[in-house]
């Protein structure tokens, strides 16, 4: 029987490589049906576990002449860092929901005097707006209910609901051109910590950990904090697919460490189970997978295996971590009385620091609810108050310790929110839409200029007039604050050479940038 | 075959005696006319037709061609002595390279003159090629009588001269397009201070003004390549306050007061694309909060000796010097590496690029890690640009083994028990810039050696008897106030 040329699925003997697929992707399968198969061959007690060694013994050899120094895999491949970073660590805190940069950093005083007149249909444009306001008749301007002072040398414009942060304008990289593609939180977060809406792609801090490793090998190279939720704030759901590894192997995924109670849960030996035990337990289970491994050949039984090991290493250093007995009193009067809270904002940021100072490379902090489509005025100053003197402290508590310096802090929501108002607009309260054409995030420590504000929006903070960021370029120049080069950063996976930034151009942000 | 040669050379001489005072009139009128060029056709500076420029920019291609011919000459000459056939072969490479040599120079002086370039270096580079190619024909002229074996002196020390006079005049060439300090830049600090190459002071603007401190270095780094004292093109020089103010061959770039009428401010920010924008030739524009800088400046008078500006905070003015390469540490691999297999302290590298240098880290060891297990490392001391040894064991003992870190620029000793009993040997690290002591028992006095390091603009006393910490932050400002007053 003829067979239509399209037609491939049903050859009785076809062979994958049959398929009119691109010879990239051939190879990939090709490589993987060879080890599998090797695998199956090879005996089952050494096995993986020789040949392991083996190919670390000759990667490390080819490493003695490439100069590949760290324990990493995928350096040696790859030499990363690619250039001398300024920074070797990073946090990144998160405002999940999307400030509204209007009430915050992005003074637009000129707006009092449109007070609920619509928005020019100009500056709109055919923008398709959330479903939320799509349906609104007028979209009435809502100028900021707080009044703006300038702070610093700088003379920078901050909000009076963030007097904290005025203190340390000085120290920030403000760019208020930042801006996204998409208007809905789920894609739009996506899209800030994977660089592509849809999920399955690796975070920043998975692509992180795999490229330049861990700096302790007793705490997880990428560590997830997340603040407990404010019942009166509009929380939106974040999940652990935002620090997913992806295609990467899962040991490069963030460890979350919880906000109340056990930091990680069941951690600590039960009763009568003492450390040898507990090791005598481990050498049990990692022979099982190493059978396992064997067999099958699937390499995230690695993963499995680091990660018992990890967990067993973190029975000793995450207590220590999280003890915050011999932490000195400046430290309380700087961070404030919510810090000594397991799970505030201000508590992450201390373990924040911490962590930076045990070597952790990446800690990203959610702070949910700033998701403020009704009630602003009820709701920012709660918000701000629970984050404002925390940033504060943190950077403070960096610089002044010497951590800021190669410790690149990053602020940032999903994108901003509407200068007109949602629902009703009155002199006490108004609503604040998704908005993502621009949106205010800062920047501070290694790598980054401070004490500049970087891109401009129109006198609506509506559209980007000057220098705009979109989160390829806020991406690409955090790799760069860390000693990569983003389109050099790739990992092989279905045939196409994978990259944070995706395949749409991207490019640092000069100006931010040492 | 003997008898054949000196035949030949009877024939040769005879030849030579009848056309060698043809030769040495038509030497002679060539170099009358070189060295008259300069001042029939002048550089005046000013750019000239385009086809001159055209031609003229095949001369950094053009010039090594007789390079390569001149050096050929003396290893013919030299291999000639068993091989005479070689010695021949220099005969006739001679006149090629003479020929090269004038191409070169024709193409040259079309560059400079059709392009306007003129200053020190040009000019030396100029007389350099005339002298060269004077050298070269009086060479070709003296050969004859030194293979007849006359006046056996005078052709290889005409060579010498030559042979000299080609490695200046490339030199400069190289100096014209690379810069003054290409060579020198990378060179390891050691032969530095050997050859004792230093800034030059630059006298006309006040020490520490915002112009000597803000916008001179941008020239510096941006324009004085190719407006400075080596190469003026279109007459106008950057690289002090005076010249800057002088202008260039259209008048002023930058008229105090007035930014519509400053030329400079107009060039450096027109669209990249435009023929004009400055800097030329593709390089890359100044960052916008320089062209802020110049912009303030020039609109608040130009000032050569005004501190500070209204409107105009630089943020971060200390700039680290930028780190020496370390030298190659592939040997020493192995060992590194087996330490990363290992559970103390590692060294790991700072980039893929190993003149980076490694990283002492020890904070998975930072338990056991003390003085005895720094000195281990003394062997990788050359190659340790950061060492991070903080809230581990190491003592006061342990800066004798990190003064032979003579590369290290960053240190953390934060945590550690040290009381500074010794800290001044650490003032023999050149490269230090960031040296953290808080959270130890440092006090006034014995940090007070560390001010004769200048270059150390990263010192950290946090929590230490040096620098206590301040009583409660002053407690929370406004955001009270503002709770209260929308909570009602």
């Amino acid at each position: 029987m003829k067979q239509h040329p399209l037609c491939t699925d049903c050859e009785p003997n076809g062979s994958m490589l049959d398929l009119p697929v691109p010879d990239v992707v051939k190879q990939e399968w090709l490589a993987l049906e060879t080890r599998r198969r090797f695998l199956g061959r090879s005996g089952k007690v050494l096995g993986w576990a020789a040949l392991a060694s083996l190919f670390a013994e000759s990667a490390l050899i080819g490493g003695a002449d490439s100069k590949g120094l760290s324990s990493a895999p995928g350096r040696d491949a790859m030499k990363l860092p690619h250039f001398a970073p300024k920074a070797k660590r990073a946090i990144y805190l998160f405002m999940s929901g999307g400030p509204p940069q209007i009430d915050l950093l992005d003074h637009k005083p000129n707006l009092a005097a449109l007070y609920n007149k619509d928005i020019p249909d100009s500056v709109r444009g055919n923008q398709q707006l959330t479903g939320m306001t799509a349906g609104q008749a007028h979209f009435p301007i809502a100028p900021s209910h707080w009044a703006f002072k300038q702070y610093g040398q700088t003379g920078t414009w901050v909000s009076d609901l963030l007097p904290y942060t005025g203190r340390m304008v000085d120290d920030l990289t403000i760019i208020k051109s930042t801006n996204t593609d998409a208007i809905n939180h789920e894609p739009a977060i996506m899209l800030m910590n994977t660089g592509n809406m849809n999920a399955g792609k690796p975070c920043l801090g998975a692509w992180l950990a795999y490229g330049l490793g861990s700096m302790n090998d007793n705490l997880p190279t990428f560590i997830v904090l997340q603040t407990k939720t404010n019942p009166k704030e509009n929380n939106q759901p974040v999940s652990s697919r935002l620090w997913s590894s992806g295609f990467l192997s899962s040991k490069y995924a963030g460890v979350g460490l919880r906000s109340g109670g056990d930091p990680v849960l069941y951690l600590a030996d039960p009763n009568g189970v003492d450390r040898e035990v507990r090791r005598n337990m481990l050498d049990a289970v990692e022979e099982i997978n190493r059978q396992t491994l064997a067999d099958v050949g699937d390499p995230e039984t690695n993963a499995r295996i680091a990660q018992y090991e990890m967990a067993y290493r973190m029975q000793a250093s995450v207590p220590e971590l999280t003890d915050l007995s011999k932490e000195p009193q400046s430290t309380w009067d700087l961070y404030g009385p919510d810090a000594k809270e397991p799970g505030t904002f201000a508590y992450n940021c201390l373990m924040a620091r911490r962590m930076a100072e045990r070597g952790v490379r990446f800690t990203q902090v959610y702070k949910r609810g700033w998701d403020v489509h009704d009630n602003v005025t009820g709701l920012l100053p709660i918000l701000c108050q629970e984050t404002d003197r925390a940033c504060y402290a943190l950077i403070t508590d960096l610089k002044r310790r010497g951590l800021l310096d190669d410790t690149l802090v990053v602020w940032s929501g999903e994108f901003g929110r509407t200068v007109y108002s949602q629902g009703g607009l009155s002199a006490e309260n108004y609503g604040r839409d998704h908005h993502p054409r621009c949106f205010t995030t800062w920047m501070a420590g290694g790598g980054v200029r401070p004490g500049i504000t970087y891109g401009e929006t129109d006198e609506y903070s509506y559209n980007v007039v000057k220098d705009p960021v979109h989160v390829r370029d806020f991406n690409a120049s955090i790799l760069h604050c860390l000693g990569i080069d983003h389109n050099k950063f790739t990992f092989e996976f279905q045939g196409l050479d994978q990259k944070l930034t995706g395949p749409t151009p991207a490019s640092i942000v000069p100006g931010i940038l040492v | 075959m003997a008898v054949k040669n000196s035949e030949n050379l009877s024939v040769r001489k005879s030849l030579k005696s009848s056309s060698s005072r043809a030769a040495w009139i038509a030497v002679f009128l060539s170099s009358v006319a070189l060295l008259l060029l300069p001042v029939l056709l002048r550089l005046d500076g000013k750019q000239h037709a385009e086809w001159l420029q055209f031609l003229g920019r095949f001369h950094p291609l053009a010039v090594h061609i007789p390079i390569g011919l001149i050096l050929l000459i003396p290893v013919l000459e030299i291999a000639g002595r068993s091989r005479p056939a070689l010695r021949e072969a220099a005969g006739f490479v001679l006149p090629i390279a003479c020929a090269a040599c004038l191409g070169s120079l024709v193409l040259g002086y079309a560059l400079a003159y059709g392009s306007g370039e003129t200053g020190t270096t040009v000019t030396q580079h100029m007389w350099g090629g005339i002298a060269l190619c004077v050298g070269v024909m009086l060479c070709l002229m003296v050969r004859p009588a030194w293979s007849a074996e006359e006046r056996r002196g005078l052709y290889p020390s005409m060579l010498a001269v030559v042979l000299i006079a080609l490695f200046w005049t490339a030199h400069l060439g190289g100096a014209i397009t690379h810069g003054e300090s290409y060579l020198t830049a990378l060179m390891p600090a050691p032969l530095k201070r050997w050859f004792s190459l230093g800034g030059a002071g630059k006298p006309s603007a006040r020490a520490g003004s915002f112009y000597a401190q803000h916008v001179d270095p941008i020239f510096d780094a941006n324009c004085v390549s190719c407006h400075g004292p080596s190469k003026i093109q279109g007459g106008l020089r950057l690289d002090s306050y005076d010249v800057l103010m002088k202008g260039g061959k259209d008048g002023p770039v930058v008229v105090a007061g007035n930014l519509a009428k400053s030329v400079l401010l107009e060039r450096i920010t027109l669209p990249m694309n435009h023929p004009h924008f400055m800097p030329a030739e593709g390089r890359p524009p100044l960052r916008p909060e320089q062209i802020a800088w110049i912009r303030a400046w020039i609109e608040q008078g130009a000032s050569s000796s005004a501190v500070s500006l209204r409107g105009v905070v630089v943020a971060n003015p200390v700039a680290d010097p930028p780190p020496e390469p370390v030298g190659d540490y592939s040997a020493l691999m192995p060992e590194i590496q087996q330490m990363q297999q290992g559970q103390g302290a590692k060294l790991v590298a700072v980039s893929a690029k190993p003149s980076d240098g490694l990283i002492l880290n020890t904070v998975d060891a930072a338990a056991t890690f003390n003085d005895a297990e720094l000195a281990r490392f003394k062997k990788f001391a050359l190659y340790i640009v950061e060492a991070d040894l903080a809230r581990t064991g190491v003592t006061d003992a342990s800066f004798d083994s990190l003064s032979q870190f003579a590369h290290l620029r960053t240190l953390h000793l934060e945590g550690t028990a040290i009381t500074g009993v010794g800290l001044a040997k650490l003032t023999k690290l050149h490269q230090l810039n960031y040296l953290n002591l808080s959270e130890t028992k440092v006090d006034s006095a014995a940090v007070a050696p560390l001010r004769s390091m200048a270059q150390l603009h990263h010192l950290y006393l946090f929590d230490t008897p040096a620098n206590p910490v301040p009583k409660a932050d002053d407690a929370e400002p406004a955001v009270k106030a503002v709770l209260s007053k929308e909570e009602k």
